[in-house]
């Protein structure tokens, strides 16, 4: 009977797609959670048979079994990575025994990917840190192997290479977790602008933030349609940190409202709801009213850098020498008649504060099986020039050649299957084997300058403890994302009424207990470094 | 009938129980083993030792949940979506899908069904960058159109409430073809006997439809029903997500349980409080169908699902 076969298809056709319905909700629910970015590079190193006699003994570890090293990174992989790979595999049999597995978590969410990778006690060999991927507090948290013990034994040499005084500054609580780099480079922050538009229009070089806003008004007039200022949703880096800086000369981007200058870094203020406060916000604010940035700046999701390389915006704040230079030349390939500026806050006020040896690092989580094995592949990395040159720049003579002793590409950046520093490979530069591209004298001349008037970063050393305030911490965030945000985005009509509820909302959630408890550490730090 | 014992059940049906271990075994690995994490929950998160060994910290991890004082504005805006979701999505499919079924032209109706299916398949990343095109307000379509027609442009990412509009309306768009497919589907399988018979009685088809149609469906929105509220306490975390941000301005209306967690712990990545979030969804999701279940079992057990 066709009645009941038609009857039976529309059951099951109702009942499968019920069901998905049912799985497609409950898959979905926790916004992005697993997937803790297994797509680096593809295909399974090359096994070849080597035998493990042939295997160097290394100076004071065993390396008599051969292992698998899981190695982190955080980005994009290159696409060439499995031919790289596949080599640093074959010097890694002979001289370690082991070969290893460069693994890429991809832009997105990579802290999401980064904080499950240290977490859920995975097999991690080697990974990646920052001060802005919260090594300090992962350190301090007990995330890393302290490696004041293995350095010796498993890697003599990278400890001899890298300067006591780095080893000393990466120190959480006495002891070295991770592996700093040690090329000396500034990612200070400065104002970028479009030179080519401020020299037709007769504007002033921004150095200052008066200077700026006269930029920003010429830019207004002359040009209705161009958005003056590129800022982006996260306005409290892209705009207050960044103001901060060169207004009122901070240490550092400190949390919770908490500020302290460079020139006094002992007397920590509450910025938020002070006076200074209510100032700045009210500068934003009239920023936005006349037209410099967007009034939907906190739903922007294009970068600030691709604004200007398309000539959608004509400044933007904070960036640094290298990034600005990058800008510049992708905008120059688009656009040969335009031209960029830079002024590095530093030139303002007076310092400049070198890369933090935090900045670029490598540590060994706690879950490594591997850890000898693991820091003695990263002593080759760094110091041996075959394993340098090859994760840096990609295979010699494929992806680039040397030229009057200039890195250069071959093909272009969408041929080639391996860009300069492709690998991300910031942390295991190495001064002594770095190529570079012609233009990249321009950076070298910012980086000069700032050599003259540099100081020690005081900040960056800083690893701050939230245990005890973690609840009000988080609540925090939140009043700060709903109450604050817009106030910096210049979206609230009026100032000083939003802000006397933001700073209620804040006191409500914990913001005196949180304030005086990192207060106090930060002078335990500041103590404990003998500044102040 | 002599009662017998467990054992002996099993002994009889083994074959049976045999083929059922393996849906067992994955429910098992899959959906209750893991519930030891829940654990996680109670416990200061610490790198050194393993999930029995934390010290336990009774209900702090749960601490940051209120300390903000939105658990009750989150979990109101998170049932009220979902609620506003559930009866308009329903009524508009069911709606949508009896009229359909009434439709005499093939090409017509395969067509409009495609087209009402498609948004189901666009990704909230690109709805959230037409929602920002559409308002933006330098660029945006719509004050495009305004500053045309002569009006004043309209900020329409500073105004909380217009937001409720434009989420559900979003929502609806996006999903309300896929539920309208599965009541098409239903229709399709009630007999014609029904019809031809109220036919002969004199039914219009409005009144084929009211009642014939609609009332051999409350199967479907049924089970439909329980499924989605299940899941109330989840919301659709793309959607909000995508479609508001990082635009705080909006938050008191469209704040729900998951953006609001995923916000707390992109910073604090605490294994313990990332738990508590979960295990209070979870615990809310699960009374709430419980409760749903047993109203549906009073008026009608047939209906219920257990």
């Amino acid at each position: 009977m066709t009645g009941t076969k038609k009857k039976a298809i529309s059951l099951m056709l109702t009942a499968v797609m019920s069901l998905s319905l049912f799985t497609a909700c409950s898959g979905g629910g926790n916004g992005g959670s697993g997937n803790s970015g297994n797509n680096g590079g593809s295909g399974t190193p090359a096994n070849t048979p080597a035998a493990a006699d042939a295997a160097n003994e290394q100076a004071g570890i065993d390396t008599s079994k051969k292992v698998e090293l899981q190695f982190y990174m955080l980005g994009n992989a290159p696409k060439d990575l499995p031919k790289i790979q596949e080599q640093i595999n074959k010097m890694a049999l002979e001289d370690l025994n082991a070969t290893v597995k460069f693994n890429y978590t991809t832009w997105t969410d990579w802290d999401q990917k980064y904080k499950l990778l240290l977490s859920t006690g995975q097999a991690v060999d080697l990974i990646f840190t920052a001060d802005w991927t919260q090594y300090q507090q992962y350190a301090k948290k007990g995330a890393f192997l302290a490696l004041d013990d293995l350095l010796p034994k498993a890697a003599p040499e990278l400890q001899a290479f890298v300067p006591q005084e780095m080893w000393d500054a990466v120190r959480i609580d006495g002891s070295i977790y991770t592996v700093p780099a040690t090329y000396k480079e500034y990612v200070t922050g400065g104002f970028v602008w479009r030179e080519d538009l401020r020299e037709k229009y007769d504007l002033p070089v921004p150095v200052d933030i008066p200077t700026f806003e006269a930029y920003l008004e010429g830019i207004k007039q002359h040009e209705p349609k161009l958005q003056p200022l590129a800022i982006g949703a996260a306005v409290d880096a892209a705009l207050q940190d960044s103001y901060l800086d060169i207004k009122r000369r901070a240490v550092g981007p400190m949390q919770y409202g908490v500020f302290a200058s460079y020139d006094e870094p002992g007397e920590p203020v509450s910025y938020w709801g002070s006076p200074e406060h209510l100032e700045d916000l009210k500068t934003y604010k009239s920023w936005a009213d006349k037209g410099y940035f967007s009034k939907n700046e906190l739903n922007e999701t294009e970068s600030s850098q691709d604004k200007l390389v398309n000539g959608t915006a004509a400044a933007m704040l904070n960036d640094n020498p290298v990034r600005y230079n990058q800008t510049s030349s992708r905008m120059k390939s688009l656009h040969p008649d335009w031209e960029l500026g830079y002024t590095p806050y530093g030139l303002t006020n007076g310092y400049a504060t070198p890369v933090h040896p935090i900045h670029n690092g490598f540590a060994i989580p706690k879950s490594s099986r591997n850890a000898e094995r693991a820091l003695a592949f990263y002593e080759k990395l760094v110091t041996d020039k075959r394993y340098n040159l090859l994760t840096q720049y990609g295979a010699l003579g494929v992806n680039y050649t040397v030229e009057d002793g200039y890195y250069k590409m071959l093909g272009d950046a969408n041929s080639n299957g391996f860009p300069r520093e492709g690998m991300n490979g910031w942390a295991w530069r190495n001064p002594e084997f770095m190529l570079f591209e012609p233009s990249y004298e321009g950076v070298q001349k910012i980086f000069d300058e700032l050599d003259k008037i540099q100081k020690p970063d005081i900040y960056t050393g800083f690893a701050e403890d939230y245990t005890e305030y973690q609840a009000e911490r988080a609540a925090l965030e939140q009043v700060e994302k709903q109450y604050l945000f817009p106030l910096m985005a210049g979206q609230v009509a009026d100032v000083e009424a939003g802000l006397k509820t933001f700073m209620d909302k804040a006191r409500q959630a914990g913001l005196d207990k949180v304030q005086e408890a990192y207060k106090k550490q930060w002078l335990a730090y500041l103590t404990e470094k003998g500044i102040q | 009938m002599k009662k017998q014992g467990i054992l002996h059940e099993l002994y009889t049906n083994r074959i049976l129980f045999l083929m059922l271990l393996p849906t067992l075994l994955y429910f098992f690995i899959n959906n209750y083993l893991p519930m030891i994490g829940i654990y996680y929950g109670f416990v200061q998160f610490d790198f050194n030792t393993s999930l029995f060994n934390m010290e336990f910290v009774g209900f702090k991890n749960f601490e940051f949940l209120w300390k903000s004082g939105k658990l009750m504005e989150l979990t109101l805006n998170t049932v009220g979506y979902n609620l506003a979701f559930i009866v308009l999505g329903n009524v508009l499919s069911i709606t949508v899908a009896v009229l359909l079924s009434e439709v005499k032209g093939r090409w017509f109706k395969k067509i409009s069904q495609s087209i009402l299916f498609l948004p189901y398949f666009v990704s909230f990343v690109i709805l959230s960058v037409i929602v920002f095109n559409l308002f933006n307000y330098e660029q945006g379509v719509l004050n495009t159109v305004l500053q045309q027609l002569g009006f004043e442009p309209v900020d329409v990412y500073s105004k909380p409430k217009l937001w409720i509009f434009f989420i559900i309306i979003f929502y609806l768009w996006k999903n309300f073809g896929y539920s309208m497919v599965i009541y098409l589907a239903s229709i399709t399988g009630i007999s014609e006997d029904y019809y031809e018979a109220a036919k002969i009685d004199g039914a219009n088809s409005f009144q084929r439809a009211w009642h014939i149609t609609v009332p051999m469906l409350k199967n479907t929105f049924v089970i439909l029903l329980l499924f989605a509220l299940g899941s109330i306490m989840k919301g659709q975390f793309d959607l909000f997500y995508q479609m508001v941000g990082n635009n705080g301005l909006l938050y008191s209306t469209t704040d729900i349980l998951d953006t609001y967690v995923y916000r707390s712990l992109r910073v604090t990545f605490d294994m313990g409080m990332a738990t508590a979030a979960g295990v209070y969804q979870s615990l809310f999701g699960f009374t709430l169908i419980i409760v749903v279940n047993a109203v549906i079992r009073k008026i009608n057990k047939e209906y219920a699902l257990f």
